[in-house]
């Protein structure tokens, strides 16, 4: 315990000594530096780890072989504990090129162009869908609500929801098509082949989804805009492989977003029976296999991740047992599995920044001590008086480190209240910054984003603060042991 | 009979530079009774402010005892040493040694707030802060309490130092040359002061001095030379 005037005096120091206001800025910037900084980078790495999880689903089984059948694996995975639904997937790559030469003067480009965008030169992921099973496992109603809204927020036009998922016409469902009067006014915009009237027409074409960051790319939005897709296939694999490439026209059918750019940029839906008939497996023929290359799985709410992994074990299990016999072992994975490496790199980036603040924090902690250590050289006479009037060698100290203590109490109660307000109130200095000098803190077009994400967590500000005072604490301890080791005679004699 | 307030027995204090050992009191015997005032001459280098450091606890012996009362104080573990300099000893400075940042009044508080927390400290303030006013009274200024020690001349300096040096009625003040950094009517008026709180106050005055004068005015002259008491 200190004696009370190590406060005393500690406060009178701080109160006649100005140096000690640079102890105090350094702890108020880095206290603020750190919650602000982390702040955004919290409510960037929570934003992205939401979009991830909002375009994933609960349980992805893959890995499987060519030949696996769907309803197989439906009816395997069905009877295992915890599982709510099930969507085959297909995936495929291909190419989809507008059937009619586009209004914005671009010419259709070849895949051979250079395109960093990955979007204007038509290569794609197909991945094929069953919609009313998909829409069962998946966020798919969703991302057809929130596809035009990410348009309508960023460009001015008519962004229309797609209609797919909707139509009294299950066979129409099942092929995603637009409505047929849609596909006779795509016919004639393109100079296609179509009935006189519209009514007359009968809507052919399967439909297609795209994302909207390739919609946003192209700059167009008719409905049923006719593309073809190209994808390729092959056969043999004895040494005479052939390359085969299989074509379909299909009509645009709206755009979706899943909120995670890999996939709102690259993916594009179309229906499962459609891709598998390009790749041969005519749905028609009664010898055709239902493909998939994965199957999607929604699992009952409120499972815990414990009871999630042993129902993925459990599928694991029973999916193994369903293939045929010699396939290579298949892959169930969870949402973050699916997207562990984006994931693991966003987290270890958050880490280097932690500890580029914690460094900031140091420097911080530097300046309280070179100030204090600068105190006890200039106060060695104090020290010998405070000593000569009965202060013990504890409470002598104890003067150094109440003003340690001070320095970092104040330092931080002002970084926590300028990095809150700064946090609260950023997009408002962004929009401020932008409007009278054109400057820009956080470009939020860079990250697609309609507001800087910031988000402040209670126990990381309480772990700032507590940390910003018990390393304050620590520094001030050494020119605190300094003073109290000081001999009162030598201190008195110093001139 | 009455123990001595301070006494030095048999002490010996000496100075290590490198292995050579520099000898500064070389077996002192001195007692100071209360009110009783004593005056240490010799010259410069004779280890009187040596002794007076070793006798206020400030310094330890290399030999010998250090005794407040009659009790062997200088084994006493730091703290309890330095409660019992709080309690036991005022001292007063050639160079007054008043912390630059306080007013005279603050300085003089000071000397409240030793050996107590913080918090009892707060409870009591009130009191504290007349009772340093009044002894700030005592010594003629009442008038310049708020003023900080560059503020005030050499004599207001050193009778804050002297104030501050009796508030928590101690039972002996030792003075290190207290009238060596004034002029001699300033040195008078000061040294009247201090003889009259020592006499009021019943204190063991023990006066490291160069004056032979002022060494007249103790009841008791002690004589040092080369670390020892000659006469």
């Amino acid at each position: 315990m200190i004696d009370a005037f190590s406060p005393f005096v500690a406060w009178r120091y701080l109160l006649t000594r100005r140096i000690n206001l640079l102890a105090v800025f350094g702890v108020t910037f880095a206290v603020w530096a750190i919650l602000l900084v982390d702040s955004v980078f919290t409510g960037f790495v929570s934003q992205i780890r939401q979009d991830v999880r909002s375009s994933a689903c609960d349980l992805m089984v893959t890995d499987l072989p060519h030949d696996a059948g769907y309803e197989r694996l439906a009816a395997a995975i069905a009877g295992v504990e915890g599982v709510a639904a099930t969507a085959p997937r297909l995936r495929h790559h291909g190419l989809l090129l507008p059937a009619r030469q586009r209004r914005t003067g671009i010419a259709d480009q070849g895949s051979s162009q250079v395109d960093f965008d990955h979007t204007q030169n038509g290569f794609a992921l197909l991945v094929g869908i069953d919609p009313e099973r998909e829409a069962a496992v998946s966020g798919l109603r969703r991302w057809l609500d929130r596809g035009p809204d990410e348009l309508a927020q960023r460009y001015p036009g008519d962004f229309w929801r797609s209609p797919v998922l909707d139509g009294a016409d299950a066979g129409r469902r099942a092929r995603m098509g637009m409505p047929d009067e849609d596909e006779w006014r795509a016919r004639r915009r393109a100079g296609l082949p179509h009935e006189a009237r519209s009514e007359d027409q009968r809507g052919a074409w399967p439909g297609v989804l795209f994302g909207w960051q390739r919609v946003r790319q192209l700059g167009w939005f008719p409905r049923s805009e006719p593309f073809d897709v190209v994808c390729a296939s092959f056969t043999g694999g004895d040494g005479s492989a052939a390359l085969h490439t299989h074509s379909l026209r299909v009509g645009f059918a709206g755009c979706f977003a899943t909120g995670s750019r890999a996939v709102d940029e690259g993916m594009v839906l179309l229906p499962i029976e459609t891709l598998r008939t390009m790749l041969g497996q005519d749905a028609a023929d009664p010898a055709s296999v239902d493909v998939v290359t994965d199957v999607a799985v929604r699992l009952r709410d409120g499972l815990s991740s414990a009871a999630v992994a042993t129902t993925a074990a459990a599928i694991r299990a029973r999916v193994q047992a369903a293939l045929p016999a010699g396939a290579g072992p298949c892959l169930v994975a969870d949402w973050q599995q699916q997207n562990e490496t984006f994931l693991s790199a966003v987290a270890h980036e958050q880490g280097m920044m932690q500890f580029v603040l914690f460094v900031v924090m140091l420097v911080a902690a530097f300046v309280i001590y070179a100030t204090l250590h600068m105190m006890v050289v200039q106060k060695v006479k104090d020290i010998g008086i405070l000593a000569a009037i009965g202060g013990s060698p504890r409470s002598v100290g104890g003067v150094f480190l109440v003003s340690g203590l001070a320095v970092a109490l104040v330092g931080t109660a002002l970084g926590l209240l300028a990095g809150v307000l700064s946090a609260w109130n950023l997009n408002a200095a962004n929009e401020w910054m932008f409007a009278n000098f054109q400057l820009e803190l956080f470009p939020r077009r860079l990250f697609d984003l309609r507001e800087v994400p910031c988000r402040l967590e209670p126990s990381w500000i309480a772990t700032v603060a507590a940390g910003a005072i018990a390393l304050a604490v620590i520094v001030a301890a050494v020119p605190s042991r300094q003073a109290a080791r000081m001999h009162p005679v030598l201190c008195l004699s110093r001139e | 009979m009455t123990p001595a307030a301070l006494e030095a027995v048999a002490v010996t204090k000496h100075y290590r530079l490198g292995r050579q050992e520099i000898p500064v009191l070389r077996g002192i015997d001195l007692a100071v009774a209360a009110g009783e005032s004593v005056a240490l001459l010799g010259a410069s280098g004779a280890g009187k402010s040596t002794l007076l450091h070793v006798l206020g606890l400030l310094d330890a012996p290399s030999g010998g005892e250090v005794r407040y009362d009659g009790r062997r104080v200088d084994d006493l573990p730091v703290r309890e040493r330095a409660a019992l300099r709080h309690r036991h000893v005022g001292f007063v400075f050639q160079f007054y040694h008043l912390i630059p940042e306080l007013t005279a009044l603050q300085n003089v508080q000071l000397a409240r707030m030793m050996a107590i927390s913080p918090l009892a400290y707060w409870r009591g303030r009130k009191q504290a802060r007349a009772e340093a006013e009044a002894m700030l009274a005592r010594v003629g200024l009442q008038e310049r309490m708020r003023h900080r020690p560059a503020e005030l001349s050499g004599g207001e300096r050193q009778r804050v130092a002297i104030a501050r040096a009796l508030l928590a009625r101690p039972r002996a003040l030792l003075a290190d040359e207290p009238t060596g950094n004034l002029d001699s009517h300033t040195a008078s008026g000061v040294v009247e002061l201090m003889f009259e709180v020592a006499r009021q106050d019943g204190l063991a005055l023990l006066l490291v001095t160069h004056d032979e004068e002022l060494a007249r005015r103790c009841k008791r002259t002690v004589r040092m030379k080369d670390g020892r008491v000659v006469g």
